[in-house]
Order: structure tokens, then sequence, then C-alpha cells
């Protein structure tokens, strides 16, 4: 099996005391708690973290794990004889994953002490969908590989791969956390099954930014667009509109499609926003230079007018 | 091997309240305290209390940072509150910012 350093994983000693492993704890959760920290990699490092806390805080797992020997994070290593029957009943094969072992190993002192036939709900499997705009706007399907821990016939432990598929309704959107229950890890002892949660995270779009079930999108205009009004083409999720501009069209102004947004659950839709913004070339002919001449003596329009308006000094 | 397709729970959905418990690892203590917080809402009368799906997520964010930094019920209360008006200023957030040219 693979090793891994729980002491490192927490920035302590190996004889660090029970009260300063729980301080470097705190600190650490403090730091990449996924509801604290938003940076990327936080959550696979608190997964870590806590990992490391679960065994290095009770002490028959502390003693089990030290007793591993040290090795290098990532290192293939065997428990030295008698370790596993020393620790906890059965084999630990090769594959099986350091964290297994140690979660298997309290559920194992406790049903060997107390209750023989003490239930433990199986295992939540939570992951993360990443999803296009079209893809929650229709609804679609994600496949989850998942290695679940498992106990063979023999009772050793290892780890099966697992493919979940899970449908992803239409109506879904950014942030929002789809529960199956009863789907995840078995149960033992005639414990319930744990549940499936997916977290369900928007890819950015080229074009469109999704809040909510709205979407907007930057409308680009030029000055004699917005000037003049017209006819403009914009695109949506489901193909290209013609939306009408009004004459004098200022920047900042929200254009509103209703209903052209992401689709909601049950009936209806989120709006379309086109956010318009004018703009102007950054190089012209001489040509357009001197229509804008021309518009400037012809025109009396001064956006600055009221900078100065009864002011009598400067 | 699972081969069928997983359909989650619809979004309407009620849990009642031995669900809610087995699936955050909170104590009816806890849940009992939240909810006279206001923190999580809940429907009918305690002896048959039902929670909207969105609960369950509520109640598993509780636990885990109860978990985490040894909050009691009031930090959990706190934090929760404290974490839904984040998530609040950050949707505003980002509808401003896309009223912005970019």
């Amino acid at each position: 099996m693979k090793f891994k350093d729980y002491y490192e994983a927490l920035g302590v000693g190996r004889d660090a005391s029970e009260e300063e492993i729980k301080k470097a704890y705190r600190r650490l959760a403090r730091k990449f708690h996924p509801d604290i920290s938003k940076e990327a990699g936080a959550e696979e490092r608190f997964k870590e973290i806590s990992e490391a806390y679960g065994t290095l805080s009770d002490p028959d797992k502390r003693q089990a794990y030290n007793e591993l020997g040290r090795h290098q994070a990532g290192e293939d290593f065997r428990p030295p004889p008698g370790w596993d029957s020393r620790f906890w009943q059965g084999q630990s094969h090769g594959e099986v994953d350091l964290a297994d072992l140690f979660e298997q190993m309290g559920f194992h002192a406790s049903q060997r002490q107390a209750r023989p036939d003490f239930p433990m709900r199986g295992q939540d499997i939570e992951a993360v969908a990443q999803l296009s705009l079209e893809e929650v706007a229709r609804g679609t399907e994600v496949s989850l590989e998942r290695q679940v821990p498992q106990r063979r016939p023999d009772g050793s432990l290892g780890r099966q791969n697992q493919i979940v598929r899970i449908r992803v309704p239409k109506g879904v959107t950014e942030g929002e956390r789809l529960r199956i229950p009863a789907r995840g890890g078995p149960g033992s002892g005639g414990g319930p099954p744990g549940d499936v949660y997916l977290d369900i995270h928007l890819k950015p779009h080229r074009l469109f930014q999704a809040v909510g079930h709205d979407l907007y999108l930057q409308l680009p205009v030029t000055p004699w667009e917005a000037a003049l009004g017209g006819e403009i083409e914009v695109p949506t999720l489901d193909g290209r509109v013609r939306l009408t501009v009004q004459a004098g069209a200022q920047t900042g102004q929200k254009l509103r499609l209703a209903g052209k947004g992401l689709p909601r659950r049950k009936e209806g839709a989120g709006d379309l926003y086109g956010v318009l913004q004018i703009v102007t070339p950054k190089q012209i002919g001489e040509r357009e230079q001197e229509l804008y001449r021309e518009l400037a003596s012809a025109s009396s329009f001064d956006p600055r007018q009221s900078f100065f308006a009864g002011a009598s000094h400067d | 091997m699972t081969d069928d397709v997983l359909i989650p729970a619809d979004a309407e959905s009620r849990v009642d309240l031995a669900e809610l418990l087995a699936a955050s690892g909170l104590a009816e203590a806890e849940v009992l305290e939240l909810v006279e917080f206001g923190v999580l809402e809940s429907h009918g009368s305690v002896s048959g209390w039902s929670f909207q799906a969105r609960v369950v997520h509520q109640a598993r964010r509780a636990a885990t940072l109860r978990d985490t930094f040894g909050l009691n019920t009031p930090g959990m209360a706190l934090a929760l509150t404290y974490l839904e008006r984040i998530e609040a200023l950050e949707q505003r957030l980002r509808e401003l910012q896309c009223l912005l040219p970019r």
C-alpha cells in the first residue's frame, strides 16, 4: 500500500502532543475548509488534513500508524509482520488505501468490544459535476467512477471500482446540490446505505454568464446603432434572435429577452439580458473622420453639460 | 456494479426528521435548536416535522463545521447564517459584474 505521512500533512513532529495535533488541525482546517476557502485545491487539502487528523487524534490508531514505520509519502510499503493481526482482524491487501484501513479499524474495535451487530450507515458519495450551460439547459447525465471500500469474503479490505451514472434534470444551476438517497456505499451490520451527493458547477461560457437562471450577454453596438436604433442579431442558447435597439440607446442599458435564460425545473425559464456597450472603432479611415467632424459641428449634444452648470468661478 | 441511472430526489420533495438526522449526522437536539434559531426551516408539528430537500444540505454543512471546529449549536447557527449571507452577496456581485464591460 501507499504510504501517507499524516504528521507532515498536519505539519507537526512525530512527538507532537494530542493538544498540538488538535491545534494544528484547527489552524489548517480554518484555512482550507471548503466553506471558508475558495482557493483551488483547498477541498483536496482539507480531505488530506481531515484524514490525517482522523488517525492521529485517536490514540489507538496513532499507535498503529506509528508502528507502520517511517516511509516516504507515496512510497509502496508493507506493514511490519504481525501488524495486521495486532491492530485488526484480517489482512490488508496490497492495494488498500490507508484511509479505509484506519476508518475500518475504529469501527472494528467498537464492534469487538460492545455490540457485535452494531449497525453502521454506509459512506456517502460526494462528487462535483462541471457542466456547460447547454448541458444544464436540456438536462444531462454524468458518470462518476468511484472507488468504494469493499470487504472481501475472506475479511480483507480492498477497493472496487464502481461506475455511478446520475441523471441531471434540466433546470439545475450553479451551486445546486443534488441528492440521491440510499444509493451511496452499502451499510454494515444491518445499517442503511449512504447517500449520493452531486454538486453542480457551471463551466464558463464564451458568451453568456449565468446568475441563477438568468443569463447575461455583453452586447456591443456601434455609436450609430445606438443613436439611430435598429435591429441587431443576438445569440441565445437555442439559436439567433433579432432584437430591437431603441434610438438613443445607452451603455449599460439592459435589454431583456424574456424566457431566453436557463430553463427552470418545472416550467418556464429565466431571462436573457443583453447589456449594451457602445463601442467606437479604435482606428478610422479618412472618410469616417470627415463624417465624424461633420457630425461634431452639426451636433449640440454635450454630455458634460452639468459639470459647470451654475458655476461662476473657474 | 450498478448499471442503472440514478435519479436525484426532487428539489420539492420533503424529508422527515429521521432522514434528516441520518443524512446529516446532527443530533435531534441540535436540529431542534437550529430550527428555534430560525436557521433550519421545518414544516408541520415537531412529532411530524418535514423539511425541504435543501435543509439536508444546510444540516450536513452545519455538522461538518461542528466536527471540524468543535462548534456548539449557536456557533453552527451563526456560521450558517453568515455563509448564506456571503453566498447571497456573491450572487449579487456576480450579477453586478455582468453589467460591467469586459
